[in-house]
């Protein structure tokens, strides 16, 4: 045998074994039981799964499959998140605001078949005040609780130590079984992590593989009826790009909130043309804004950072609100996907969003340069104005996230206008990690911020309170979003957690979102809006939330997917017929390259010779 | 960039200038000495890999908690739990020692054992990049042999200007096309993934669901890498076109195949086995743009989505099991150069 000939034969093995091991290796450990008439609700994905313990997740996607495992006593109602039945039918708060009586629903069962009772109900409550690392992980709500009683059967007593409507009833406790739970020996650690998860909601989490997909399939005993899908698969798609163009090819029926990062404008333009697609493009809970560096404190009054003087003075911060043209921003920067913002909390709230009345600043480039003007920083040679009495030129640093495209067009519109004041900026684009290191240590003068708001608004409001400025000057505290200290505001703040009236709630949420627009330590830019799109050949019937409004991306109750109906034939039970017959043709010419391959050797071989 | 650099050539060619010694004692030497220049490179790897990835800013718990408000004392219990209050010296020494001990540590954005996520994906990255390599491997050094015989012909121009258009081409691009054409509107193939989650747990129908979604990824991955071994492969018998040896198999009446396949080749075969050997090296880390476009659960993947989390423990264990299977597999190829190449040997 010649080399040649024995470096082929030794290509030839090593090639069919590390096609033979590898395909081996990951067929092995096998996929669970599948029929092959299985409706699936096929979701797209690319954000990992950091547990399925309940009281500790924090991204989006196990807050979805938490959601649709387990369930909380209240739900957020479809029409417009105001609390709404779920496991309790019927609860009531005592005159003194401390006691709260729940009716638990009848006829709830777990997964396993064992029914769902206010014990189960107590003992979650309970692990909120007595395992020290669930109380930790949720020290903000756990610390105002002090029992948690079945008083009977259906009926669960919650005692706090002070007044607290709006959490008690808008904070998802996931209501865990306690005959599988007071099994673990440490419930706050991953034996909640077990599959198949049991728990009371409409699908189990019965399936997960890292990067490939998460399998719930449907609880046909759910207490409201068996949900219309029989499963949901989350699949794992690392490109947006490729997400889409497996909705238009029929591989997965819905991409939207479960992509990180989702939709842009020029995609869902691309499957609008879609016949068998529906593209959603409405009102979303996030909100995009600058912050302006107007002097960060320590809770005891140290000042540290190196803001800019100037953004210490009210006027000059409403002069720079003054020269954004929002909806132009809306308009260039998300295609008009959005709406102009005012304050903290975003439309799609309407009971809770401030529209700005007569408050509402208007764009007025010379209106701005007047308050600057009276102020008194006047321009110096180069047109650029100074502090007053002459001195520092007013010049801000301004950061922007920089993998994000949609800042940068902001920050060229910002210069622009910005520059008709008078006033100079430098633009630098940071790496996110970096930014945040910065912003909280006040080593900024403008930079862009972003959040999600949830339907309870004690969280993004309690943002902006005395309480949680910094002890330190190191920056490694980071719950205060700008250093936002005002008394007014935190006695409003107060004032409305423990309101029980929406009405009159609502009214003190609007005065704390009005403080903070017109004294302006942030410029709230617009509110994004959600993208989404979804087969409706394949599914249909989902409920949006709020009326009109999403169907990923939902609060307090998996709405749309539990109401999610299938259409059409799905055909994705299994290996496609088609392959089969490719892989049987593909063998077939194989063996016959083979056959001719030995005969024209043979030929040589006799030619040889 | 990993998929495409071409291995430098002759890394393994540098020959003791020592006086000769006898073999035995002489190939000890030489051992002992690529042995322990590979030792020292995996303790610079292991070291520099933590500090590397601590210049990555920011806080983790930023990431952990990204778009939902948390107290100062929650942040305290998250960083506790992730290890992050310990003081740095500690830190580094948990890392070395339980680098050493196969204990990776626990992935931030996972919460899992490390260890358990890269076995859980090696297998189909070993799939994914050893196919393709193979194959690439096979394509790029036939192509090679035939036009390197044939230098200046269409099928020589016709194949390198092929070949070099595609390795030159972006690879996340090219998978994209790939994509948008075989699975978007041929509807032949799958867009993702390594396999469906209906597909019956079975061997075989598993075998060919794999099989099924792997011709995409190594197709992309093989277009962009073979021009590499074709272009080596090429000059590589452009070095023994002219040889004697070439002419006597002529003057012995053989066919111009025969030639080729019997003389030239196996001549030419043996600068290549060193980037073989590269290859197979890069095997592990090879296809991080391929496995990202086609979301193929493999290691390249788990680098990917660690690098955007920024997920430190797990880059770390990454950075040290890719750079590793690189140095190792130089010193197999440099191990074997003994062997094989009688040049060393008498230096």
């Amino acid at each position: 045998m010649n080399p040649h000939a024995l470096i082929r034969r030794c290509f030839s093995a090593v090639a069919a074994l590390a096609l033979a091991a590898g395909a081996l290796a990951v067929a092995a450990p096998g996929a669970a039981a599948q029929e092959e008439d299985t409706d699936t609700l096929r979701i797209a994905t690319n954000q990992e799964v950091d547990t399925f313990n309940p009281f500790k997740r924090r991204f989006v996607i196990t807050y979805e499959t938490s959601m649709m495992t387990y369930e909380t006593l209240v739900r957020m109602s479809a029409e417009n998140y105001e609390p709404v039945p779920g496991l309790a039918t019927e609860w009531e708060e005592s005159a003194d605001g401390l006691t709260w009586t729940f009716k638990i629903r009848e006829g709830a069962t777990w997964s396993d078949g064992e029914p769902l009772t206010a014990d189960d109900v107590a003992y979650t409550y309970g692990l909120l005040i007595e395992n020290q690392a669930i109380r930790d992980w949720n020290i903000d709500f756990a610390q105002n609780l002090v029992s948690a009683e079945a008083t009977d059967e259906s009926t669960f007593v919650l005692t706090l130590a002070s007044p607290a409507p709006a959490e008690v009833l808008s904070r998802e406790v996931y209501i865990v079984p306690e005959h599988i739970w007071s099994e673990y020996p440490d419930p706050s650690a991953d034996d909640a992590n077990q599959l198949p998860l049991v728990g009371s909601g409409p699908f189990q989490v019965t399936e997960y593989k890292t990067d490939e997909f998460i399998r719930l399939e449907a609880n046909e005993d759910y207490w409201e009826g068996a949900p219309g899908f029989d499963e949901v698969v989350y699949d794992y798609y690392v490109e947006t790009d490729a997400a889409v163009a497996a909705l238009e090819a029929g591989e997965v029926n819905i991409v939207g909130n479960g992509m990180q990062g989702a939709l842009n404008p020029a995609q869902i333009d691309a499957l609008k043309s879609q016949e068998h697609v529906t593209t959603n493009d409405v009102q979303g809970r996030r909100y995009v804004s600058l912050t302006i560096n107007h002097g960060t404190v320590t809770k005891d009054g140290t000042e540290f950072g190196d803001g800019h003087p100037a953004l210490k003075d009210p006027f000059v911060r409403q002069a720079l609100h003054m020269a954004i043209d929002k909806q132009a921003l809306v308009d260039t920067v998300l295609d008009g996907s959005g709406e102009p913002a005012t304050s903290l909390i975003p439309s799609i709230f309407e009971q809770w969003h401030w529209d700005g009345g007569d408050k509402l600043v208007q764009f007025d480039l010379a209106e701005a340069n007047r308050l600057l003007d009276e102020a008194g920083y006047a321009r110096g040679a180069d047109g650029i104005r100074t502090m007053p009495g002459g001195g520092e030129p007013l010049n801000f640093r301004f950061y922007h996230h920089a993998d994000n495209t949609a800042y940068a067009t902001i920050v060229e519109f910002a210069t622009e206008w910005w520059a008709e004041l008078g006033i100079a900026v430098e633009a630098q684009a940071i790496e996110q990690g970096t930014l945040n290191d910065l912003a909280y240590l006040g080593e900024f003068d403008i930079a862009f911020s972003g959040w999600g708001v949830g339907p309870n608004p004690t969280e993004q409001l309690g943002m902006h309170t005395c309480a949680v400025l910094p002890t330190l000057t190191d920056g490694s505290e980071r719950s205060s979003e700008n250093s936002y200290c005002n008394a007014t505001f935190d006695e409003l703040h107060e004032q409305q957690k423990v309101e029980s009236d929406p009405g009159a709630r609502a009214e003190l949420v609007k005065l704390q979102q009005e403080m903070l627009y017109t004294e302006t330590p942030v410029i709230w830019l617009y509110y994004q809006n959600v993208m989404e799109a979804y087969n409706h050949d394949r599914v249909t019937g989902m409920t949006p939330q709020p009326a009109g409004g999403m169907v990923t991306g939902q609060q307090g109750f998996t709405w749309s997917y539990y109401t999610a109906q299938p259409a059409g034939t799905a055909e994705d039970g299994g290996v496609p017929m088609g392959v089969w017959i490719a892989v049987a043709a593909a063998a077939v010419a194989v063996a016959a390259a083979a056959v001719v391959f030995v005969m024209r050797r043979k030929k040589t071989v006799d030619e040889r010779e | 960039m990993t998929e495409r650099s071409l291995p430098a050539d002759g890394a393994s060619l540098e020959a003791p200038s020592a006086g000769r010694g006898r073999v035995s004692s002489g190939f000890g030497r030489y051992l002992f000495k690529h042995v322990s220049g590979a030792a020292v490179s995996l303790l610079l790897v292991l070291f520099s890999s933590f500090f590397i990835f601590r210049l990555i800013a920011g806080d983790p718990i930023d990431q952990l908690t990204k778009e939902r408000p948390v107290s100062a004392e929650q942040r305290a219990a998250m960083r506790a739990e992730l290890g992050l209050d310990r003081p740095l010296w500690q830190q580094f020494w948990d890392y070395i020692a339980g680098t050493l001990t196969m204990d990776l540590g626990e992935s931030f954005q996972y919460r899992r054992p490390i260890f358990d996520l890269i076995v859980e994906r090696l297998p189909a990255t070993l799939l994914l990049s050893g196919t393709g390599m193979v194959l690439a491997v096979l394509l790029g050094f036939w192509i090679g042999t035939r036009s390197g015989w044939k230098q200046g012909s269409r099928f020589d121009k016709g194949h390198v200007a092929t070949g070099l258009v595609l390795y030159s081409a972006p690879t996340f691009w090219l998978g994209m096309i790939v994509i948008l054409i075989f699975a978007r509107y041929l509807g032949l193939f799958p867009v993702n993934g390594m396999r469906s989650p209906s597909t019956p747990p079975d061997f075989w129908s598993q075998a060919v669901d794999i099989g099924h979604h792997l011709v995409l990824p190594v197709l992309t991955y093989t277009a962009v890498v073979y021009a590499g071994y074709l272009m080596i492969m090429r000059s590589s018998i452009l070095d023994e076109l002219g040889s004697d040896y070439l002419t006597t198999a002529r003057a012995k009446g053989l066919r111009d195949d025969e030639v080729r396949q019997r003389h030239a080749v196996p001549n030419a075969l043996l600068p290549t086995v060193t980037l073989v050997f590269l290859a197979l090296g890069s095997v592990v880390n090879g296809s991080i743009v391929t496995e990202t476009v086609f979301s193929w659960p493999g290691l390249g993947t788990l680098f990917v989505n660690s690098i955007f989390y920024p997920d430190r423990p797990v880059l770390q264990a990454l950075f040290v099991l890719f750079s590793s299977s690189t140095i190792l597999a130089v010193l197999c190829a440099e191990i074997l150069y003994w062997f094989i190449d009688p040049r060393i040997r008498r230096s």
